[in-house]
C-alpha cells in the first residue's frame, strides 16, 4: 500500500463551487434538442415564447443560430417541456448528491 | 445517409494512440450507437478490431511537442488531419481526437443538426468551470480559436472548402505564421481549423459553433476512473489547495494522456 499517496488523497477537499459550476455547464448544455431543422435550448424563455404564439398555426422562431424555422407550437412546446423537466430533475438528483460529498 | 466518427491515431515514442482510439471506439459504439473507422499507420490487427474500417495512412509530422505529464519532448504526428475529408468513408463525420472521451450521447445531438460543419468555438477547464481564456485564442493579435477536438461534418461544399483551407495552411505554413504572429513553430491543426473558419466564413468569423464548451483537462490534472463514464480529477487550485472533483456522464478532452492511457489500463 502506498500510504503517502493514500494521505494526499484524504486531504484532497471536494471542490464544491467548482462541481456547481461544471454541472450548470452540463445540464446547460443537456437542454439543447434539435427539432424541424433547428436547434433549440428547452427553457423558461422558449416555453414563454411559446405560449405567447397561437398554438393551431405554425409559426416561424429564429433558432439557436438565428436560423429562421417554421415550427409546430404545440409539438415544440411538447418537447422542449419535457426535456426541460427530465433534465431540470437530473440536474436536482445530482446536485443533491454531490452537497453530501467532504 | 452513412454516419460514422473517424479517429486518427499514430503512436509515437510515449503514447499508444491506437489502443487509446480503440476504447474511444468502444465508448462511441456504446453512447452514441454509430461506427468507428480509424485512419492510422498501425498494422497490428490485434489492436483494430474495434474499428468498422481501418484506413491506412502514413504518419505526417507536425513537429515535437513537450507534453508536460511525460516530461518529454515527443514526436507530434498530428499534420494529417486536413485529409480527412477524403478518406472518410461516411457521408456525415464526426472527428475525434483520440484523447477525446465519450462519455454520454450529446454529440448526438451535434449528428442531428443540420450544418454541414460545426467544432468548439470555446475550451472549459474542469478544475474551475471557467473557460480556457489563454488557449482559447492564438497569436500576436489574439485570433479566436476553434477547437478541432470535435469536428462533424457533412459532404458539402462549406467542409470541403474548410478542409481545403487547412491543407492550403499546412502547406504555407510559415507564411501563415508571419500573418498570425504564431511564435510556435510548430503547425497545428487548431490553428489551421480557425484560419481556415476566418477564410471561408469571408473574414466575418461567423461561424456555427457546437453550443456547448469543450471540456478540457489540463495535462497537470490526475485523472482516475471511478466507475464506468464517472470520473475523479484532482489538482492543486488557484490557492495552491488540493482538491479532488468527480463528474460523470460528461464528454470531456484529456490533454494528461498519460493519466488517460493509465485509465484505459486499469479500467475501474
Amino acid at each position: 500500500m502506498n500510504t503517502d499517496a493514500l494521505i494526499i488523497h484524504a486531504r484532497a477537499r471536494f471542490d464544491h463551487e467548482t462541481a456547481r459550476r461544471v454541472l450548470k455547464e452540463k445540464y446547460q448544455a443537456r437542454m439543447l434538442f434539435a427539432y424541424n431543422g433547428g436547434m433549440w435550448q428547452a427553457g423558461p424563455e422558449l416555453l414563454t415564447l411559446l405560449q405567447a404564439v397561437p398554438v393551431e398555426d405554425d409559426v416561424v422562431l429564429l433558432d439557436l443560430y438565428d436560423n429562421p424555422v417554421k415550427i409546430n407550437p404545440a409539438e415544440l412546446q411538447y418537447l422542449a417541456l419535457g426535456r426541460w423537466q427530465e433534465q431540470m430533475n437530473a440536474w436536482l438528483v445530482e446536485h443533491n448528491e454531490m452537497s453530501r460529498k467532504r | 445517409m452513412t454516419t460514422g466518427a473517424v479517429i486518427l491515431a499514430f503512436n509515437n515514442e510515449e503514447t499508444d494512440y491506437v489502443t487509446m482510439a480503440a476504447w474511444g471506439a468502444r465508448n462511441i459504439r456504446r453512447h452514441l450507437g454509430i461506427p468507428t473507422s480509424i485512419i492510422t499507420d498501425c498494422v497490428d490487427t490485434d489492436k483494430l478490431v474495434d474499428f468498422d474500417h481501418v484506413i491506412s495512412a502514413n504518419a505526417q509530422t507536425g513537429g515535437t511537442r513537450y507534453f508536460e505529464d511525460y516530461d518529454r519532448t515527443v514526436t507530434w504526428h498530428n499534420a494529417g488531419r486536413t485529409d480527412v475529408y477524403n478518406l472518410t468513408p461516411y457521408d456525415q463525420t464526426l472527428v475525434l481526437d483520440a484523447d477525446y472521451v465519450v462519455a454520454c450521447d450529446d454529440l448526438k445531438r451535434v449528428l442531428n443538426a443540420t450544418q454541414d460543419f460545426m467544432c468548439h468555438r470555446y475550451a472549459l477547464d474542469l478544475t474551475t468551470g471557467y473557460q480556457l481564456d489563454n488557449l482559447n485564442k492564438f497569436g500576436d493579435y489574439n485570433f479566436p480559436m476553434w477547437w478541432a477536438t470535435v469536428m462533424m461534418f457533412r459532404r458539402s461544399n462549406t467542409a470541403r472548402y474548410i478542409f481545403d483551407s487547412m491543407q492550403m495552411v499546412r502547406a504555407n505554413w510559415q507564411h501563415y505564421r508571419d500573418l498570425y504572429g504564431i511564435r510556435q513553430s510548430n503547425y497545428r491543426n487548431d490553428y489551421a481549423l480557425s484560419i481556415a473558419l476566418g477564410i471561408v466564413s469571408g473574414h466575418t468569423l461567423q461561424v456555427d459553433n457546437i453550443p456547448w464548451p469543450l471540456y478540457s483537462l489540463l495535462p497537470s490534472v490526475q485523472l482516475s476512473n471511478v466507475h464506468e463514464d464517472s470520473y475523479q480529477i484532482q489538482y492543486t487550485d488557484s490557492q495552491n489547495k488540493l482538491k479532488q472533483m468527480t463528474f460523470s456522464g460528461l464528454d470531456f478532452h484529456a490533454m494528461g494522456k498519460k493519466h488517460l492511457e493509465a485509465v484505459i489500463a486499469n479500467p475501474s
